[in-house]
């Protein structure tokens, strides 16, 4: 947008500055990052070394070997994928058909339902994670990925987005394809999902990178191993045996192999995610 | 349509529901008046993690709030395209990432003998490696450190998003009556930033109060005292020691602070002007 502007020496000198300020930002940013990746290469001895790792030397999987195998990180990985797909799944076909009604015209009480929505929003999950426990054990859904998938299963924030990309769509369509004889559920799948493509996949990637991190309710509802989530499992390899690596040593490489293999579907889908995100929170910041 | 409605509406009733449930919780025990709250309003350690949630709070909020401005500021005055989008992505990165795998990260990275920051440290002539996630008075900044850290690049692209929505010919119109690079972003990027600001402030402010997983990643026995925050209090008191009524109180004490604290936030910004 500037590109009118004549360089003066005052000028450049800026934009110097500016880049090495900014490369030193993201030197933060990446070096964590490769450092991880580097550790998660190298060998057990390795990458108990002190020094600044970039690079693994020399290159070994021994880190994903036992963190795989030894570790089991197979069984937390497994479930970490049921939730995540079917969790996303069923969030973003509730939220739709939940959005696509909340744009019917001579909705009663639209606004009271709306508001109720927001308030949803404005309450954090967190601090009613004792009830949430307490009606998950009534339930008898302790220590099952039915908790997990249910954790959640709608949230305010998708409704909205869904409502707002829906809103785009014309009302009359909706009115003449109803007229030529189309139910509800046809017009929603056929007209209003194709057409609100841009939204379907905001909220499918957001709640997918949600869920595949999803650590509280996890952390709240499973205490059974063969249950336990990537997060979880992380957790207890990483951090928890930070302190007391006495008897069963956990190498450098092994945590950051674990980490590498929770990493690797958020980097995948990563560039999808950034096309998408910006509108989705713009909408959502709105909406706060 | 009426079937439809129904199936529709399920999980909007069922967050009402959810949300009423609290209550019917205490309602199955035999009521207490408000013993639990007195329980939790006279227990130090409660106020302590509200201290805690204060501080480290306030520190995200400013930290938090001035280093995406300075970022995305500096960004959009870099005109190589390729710079900036590959900077954008890096900085974003984090964002998506699990406070667990961000914890392990930095409590490696942190790590006194075989960490990176202590290696540098050493290399630039300090001779005691500092051990960051034990020391108690690192505590602190080290959470509101790696927050910001985290977080930067979301609000970062979300100033970018609206430095690129403002009007060229406004900076055609103040570059003819001669104004400098400076000036540009002071009286026309910055203005334009404020109702952007006041949405995360918001945000922020909200994102404070519910700072759970990180603490829970990065917490350990040394630095707990400094670090746990009030939503580390309701898991302990009603998950670990399971005493579900002091915890349910606390939860609802921190709903009505959030609210109490959204709405005085939103008054002191006027938000809805924005």
């Amino acid at each position: 947008m500037n590109t009118l502007q004549k360089p003066s020496l005052g000028g450049r000198i800026f934009d110097v500055v500016n880049i090495i300020f900014l490369l030193v930002l993201v030197a933060t940013m990446i070096i964590p990052l490769l450092n991880a990746f580097a550790l998660a290469f190298s060998t057990n001895f390795n990458s108990m070394q002190p020094g600044i790792v970039l690079w693994p030397q020399p290159f070994s999987l021994e880190g994903f070997s036992t963190v795989w195998n030894r570790m089991q990180l197979y069984l937390p990985f497994q479930n970490n994928i049921i939730v995540t797909l079917i969790g996303t799944l069923l969030h973003v076909i509730l939220s739709a058909m939940a959005g696509y009604v909340l744009v019917q015209k001579g909705l009663p009480g639209k606004k009271i339902i709306v508001s109720l929505i927001l308030l949803t929003m404005t309450i954090p999950a967190e601090s009613i994670m004792i009830p949430l426990y307490v009606i998950n054990k009534e339930f008898g859904l302790l220590n099952s990925l039915t908790a997990l998938i249910n954790y959640g299963l709608v949230s305010g924030f998708s409704v909205l987005l869904m409502r707002n990309f829906f809103e785009t769509v014309p009302m009359e369509m909706n009115e003449s394809a109803r007229i030529d004889g189309a139910g509800d559920f046809r017009i929603f799948f056929t007209m209003y999902l194709p057409l609100a493509r841009a939204g379907l996949a905001t909220v499918t990637l957001f709640e997918f990178v949600s869920r595949w991190n999803q650590f509280m309710p996890a952390l709240l509802y499973i205490n059974n191993h063969a249950k336990y989530t990537l997060q979880i499992a992380l957790k207890a390899m990483i951090i928890d045996t930070d302190a007391t690596s006495s008897t069963f040593m956990i190498t450098t490489n092994v945590r950051m192999a674990g980490i590498v293999i929770a990493l690797l579907p958020l980097i995948i889908i990563y560039p999808y995610v950034q096309k998408y995100f910006v509108k989705g929170i713009m909408v959502g910041a709105n909406k706060e | 349509m009426a079937w439809f409605c129904l199936f529709s509406y399920y999980p909007l009733v069922r967050g009402i529901v959810i949300s009423f449930q609290d209550f019917r919780l205490i309602g199955n025990k035999p009521f207490v008046g408000f013993q639990n709250y007195q329980t939790v309003l006279t227990d130090s350690t409660f106020w302590d993690s509200f201290a805690n949630t204060l501080l480290i709070g306030s520190g995200i909020l400013v930290i938090g709030f001035i280093m995406p401005i300075v970022l995305a500021l500096s960004l959009s005055e870099v005109f190589q395209t390729w710079f900036k989008k590959l900077t954008q992505t890096i900085v974003y990165l984090p964002h998506l990432f699990s406070w667990v795998v961000v914890g392990g990260m930095w409590i490696m990275l942190l790590a006194p003998d075989t960490g990176i920051v202590n290696q540098l440290l050493h290399a630039l002539g300090q001779d005691k490696p500092i051990n960051f996630m034990s020391d108690s008075s690192y505590a602190r900044p080290v959470i509101v450190f790696s927050y910001v850290w985290k977080e930067m690049g979301y609000y970062c692209i979300l100033y970018l998003a609206t430095i690129v929505s403002i009007n060229p010919s406004l900076y055609e119109a103040a570059r003819i009556d001669g104004a400098s690079r400076w000036q540009l972003v002071r009286y026309v990027t910055i203005p334009h930033l404020y109702s952007t600001m006041k949405v995360v402030i918001m945000l922020n402010v909200l994102g404070i109060l519910r700072i759970f997983d990180q603490i829970v990643a990065m917490r350990n026995g040394a630095i707990a005292p400094k670090v746990d925050v009030l939503m580390m209090y309701t898991f302990q008191k009603g998950i670990l020691e399971f005493k579900v009524g002091p915890a349910t109180a606390a939860g609802f004490l921190l709903i009505i602070a959030t609210l109490v604290i959204t709405f005085a936030v939103r008054m002191l910004i006027r938000y809805d002007e924005g």
